[in-house]
């Protein structure tokens, strides 16, 4: 690494400019393409050396086949404060809001530095569990307007799993 | 992946079949981090849109439409979360300390024991400095090739669900960038 850094380098590119691209223009189209792809499998190796996946986060995504789950009914993201609304200037720990949809069913969620509250709609008692991945979440009561709240915000990526009478409704998965 | 593998392995693993589906993270696992890695999140925030991409995948499966471009299903998914994280800024961390490097080959991870052997060290040097000149190259030109680079390479479709890109502008684009990667790896004496 040493030498690396001292020869003003830190130009993010922007010095980059095609200015040797003419010397290639006239070759062979062939053999640069040849070259491309040597230049980009050599890329590959390194990445597979000096960047892998994670093999911990790998098995996470292995074991993640337990989330897949035919009985219940995925309630689909159908606005997120993140992208659908424009940011509030000024504003710094504004909630996230957050809505899903399967049917009839609407779960609208707000999330906070302090915790997660929401309202099942229509209004309706439910059991309300947070998952945090293939393991078994917390389980919370929604009252009889359907709403519950969670002391602690998902920690990383969270789905809830609603039970309101025979039907189970499960939000896509997300990053709070 | 190939779609028609792709689509057989979707299938077969929500018919229940387990090893198909760890077939499918094995085989499209590299891609999904490769889309991470090219937007630059923080190490923290690359493992949460990881989970998040195979969580929902998890959760949608037989329920895809199209089983055979299950890998743009998760590159896309990924791409979205990753600009989700960017969007709210305050979770963003660039990992451009020059240091992260440095940590990478000190790790002492099988692949680096191996680099590490006398005869290979030539080589390693070799792999540093290309990976250095990538890392120093032009934003557009860095997400790119990182996504191209995933093991096995991927698909185009795949590629412009990444990075949000016509399919079209692929080729010429990653012409481009090779060219300017090699010009710079050049003018260092690199090659």
């Amino acid at each position: 690494m040493s030498g690396m850094h001292d020869d003003g380098l830190h130009d993010d590119g922007l010095h980059d400019d095609g200015l040797h691209d003419e010397v290639f223009d006239e070759g062979g189209w062939d053999d640069e393409e040849f070259d491309a792809g040597l230049l980009e499998e050599e890329l590959r190796q390194a990445a597979a050396v000096l960047d892998p996946v994670p093999p911990e986060l790998q098995q996470i995504a292995v074991d993640a086949y337990a989330l897949h789950d035919l009985q219940a009914r995925v309630a689909e993201l159908t606005f997120d404060s993140l992208v659908d609304s424009l940011p509030v200037r000024g504003a710094g720990d504004t909630p996230r809001m957050l809505t899903f949809r399967a049917g009839e069913v609407t779960v609208d969620v707000e999330v906070t530095a302090h915790g997660l509250m929401g309202q099942v709609l229509p209004p309706q008692p439910a059991r309300v569990e947070v998952l945090g991945g293939p393991r078994p979440g917390s389980s919370l009561a929604a009252d009889d307007l359907g709403r519950f709240t969670a002391a602690a915000p998902p920690p990383g990526p969270f789905a809830l799993r609603l039970r309101t009478g025979a039907d189970v409704v499960v939000t896509e998965w997300l990053r709070a | 992946m190939d779609r028609t593998d792709a689509g057989a392995l979707v299938q077969a693993a929500a018919d229940g079949d387990a090893a198909a589906w760890k077939t499918l993270v094995e085989g499209l696992s590299p891609l999904v981090w490769s889309v991470v890695r090219a937007h630059r999140l923080s190490d923290a925030d690359a493992h949460e849109v990881y989970q998040t991409a195979w969580f929902r995948f998890a959760q949608h499966l037989g329920r895809i439409r199209e089983p055979g471009k299950a890998g743009a299903w998760l590159a896309a998914t990924a791409r979205n979360e990753c600009l989700k994280v960017i969007r709210s800024s305050r979770r963003l961390t660039l990992t451009d300390d020059p240091h992260v490097l440095d940590r990478v080959s000190e790790d002492g991870t099988p692949e680096q024991s191996l680099l590490d052997s006398e005869e290979a060290a030539a080589q390693s040097e070799r792999v540093r400095r290309l990976w250095q000149e990538f890392e120093e190259l032009g934003e557009r030109c860095r997400q790119l090739l990182r996504v191209l680079m995933a093991s096995p390479p991927p698909s185009y479709q795949d590629v412009s669900a990444a990075l949000g890109i016509a399919v079209g502008s692929i080729g010429p684009l990653r012409q481009r960038c090779l060219r300017r990667l090699r010009a710079r790896l050049e003018a260092r004496g690199a090659i």
